[in-house]
């Protein structure tokens, strides 16, 4: 008896996931309330992580992904699929973001260091001399993250999509409203800017 | 070691797997023979990798969203339709009427019954002894005033007549009382009544 129902359970998982993300959306604009709580379920946690990064603190990430998903429903009923659902979500979480550091930079909490003292830190750590490797594999981790917030908005957003999002130049152009090409300048640009700030890391290591 | 042609944008595309299968295959023989594109290939690899590092350490594996769904709904809730047009909140308002009467059949009939009562009640007043319309008061002692008029002159009259008959010797009494009905009924048409008896006991003089 237990046997069975977990294997119902196990099938009606499996149907879920069979059902594509557009089907969801047309159930749900047909009245059915937890067409969106699994949508909700299947992109809670790629939307976190994606502000999580962008934001860089947790609370203001998780309040983020609950502002998405309030926009998302209350829109979800005019939304036409000129792309797919989780794009529009990327664009949605990419434009909240964008008005989080704008208003972030009028009220700032802390400055941004300039690339010349981010450059001095990285020639001054040296991870290979130095004992205490896990506090300098933390003050690393901060500084190479401190590199990735030097990007101008655009570079960083189309740096997350493609690395840890998994998105196509498309998609990207798609969710930010770019031409591919310029989704590609701004790429080559972040990584080659990422290059010139951590190249004293890889020196220093003798790569 | 002389450095080759081949552009930066493309050993980054090649990278980060954006080249297509044939340019892919043929930068990967360039690459045995070139020592400058294997160092500039093996360097992007070595930051995108730092970075990927440093990205996961902020990201945890196992994200726990404390009750996102029940913050979304409680959201929802508290939040007013702002950019709702007219038509999608009397829609919206029309479908939350239904379902509250759906769901709270018993109670909703119970209070549109007191409404009603209530309703009744404040606009009808039935222990009210008020008459229920307001008759103009001027107009109406005016009325009364003509009223007891005729009344004291049809009373006048009658006085004339049953004196005729019980004292029908005293026709100059007569004939004095009629005049005074006449005087009191001007304009009326007791005096045309009053003046047909006097020219009758006149004609008897």
């Amino acid at each position: 008896m237990i046997s069975c129902s977990i294997l119902n359970e196990s099938l009606a998982n499996n149907m879920d996931k069979m059902i594509d993300d557009e089907m969801l959306v047309t159930q749900f604009k047909s009245g059915i309330q937890k067409a969106f709580d699994e949508l909700m379920k299947r992109y809670e946690r790629r939307i976190f992580s994606y502000l999580l990064r962008s934001v860089r603190n947790y609370e203001d990430a998780e309040e983020l992904t609950l502002e998405v998903f309030f926009k998302a429903y209350r829109a979800l009923g005019s939304w036409e699929p000129k792309a797919k659902f989780s794009t529009w979500l990327y664009t949605i979480a990419s434009n909240l973001s964008i008005d989080y550091h704008r208003s972030k930079s009028r009220h700032p909490v802390f400055t941004f260091e300039d690339e010349d003292v981010i450059e001095k830190r990285l020639v001054a750590t040296d991870i290979s001399s130095n004992p205490e490797k896990q506090l300098e594999d933390k003050e690393r981790g901060e500084i190479i993250r401190a590199a990735v917030d030097e990007l101008s908005a655009k570079q960083k957003e189309v740096f997350m999509l493609t690395r840890y999002e998994g998105l196509q130049i498309k998609e990207v152009a798609d969710t930010l409203g770019m031409a591919e090409g310029t989704v590609k300048i701004h790429l080559h640009r972040a990584i080659k800017k990422l290059q010139t700030l951590l190249q004293p890391l890889w020196e220093n290591n003798e790569i | 070691m002389t450095k080759c042609k081949i552009s930066e944008a493309q050993v980054i595309d090649y990278v980060i797997g954006a080249l297509d299968v044939p340019s892919a295959a043929e930068y990967r023989h360039h690459l045995t023979t070139c020592n400058h594109c294997i160092r500039q290939v093996n360097v992007l690899k070595h930051v995108l990798q730092l970075v990927d590092t440093a990205e996961a350490e902020i990201t945890p594996n196992a994200i726990v969203l404390t009750d996102l769904n029940s913050k979304l709904y409680r959201r929802l809730a508290e939040e007013p339709l702002q950019n709702a047009s007219v038509q999608s909140r009397f829609t919206d308002f029309i479908s939350r009427l239904g379902l509250i009467l759906q769901l709270q059949k018993p109670a909703v009939v119970g209070l549109l019954a007191v409404v009603a009562i209530t309703i009744t009640l404040l606009v009808v007043n039935p222990f009210d002894n008020e008459p229920t319309f307001e008759v103009d008061q001027t107009e109406s002692a005016n009325a009364r005033i003509e009223q007891y008029h005729h009344q004291g002159i049809q009373r006048s009259m009658e006085d004339v007549i049953r004196n005729k008959h019980l004292r029908q010797s005293d026709e100059w009494g007569t004939v004095s009382q009629l005049n005074r009905v006449k005087d009191q009924a001007k304009g009326t048409d007791w005096a045309t009544l009053a003046n047909k008896h006097l020219k009758g006991v006149s004609s008897k003089l």
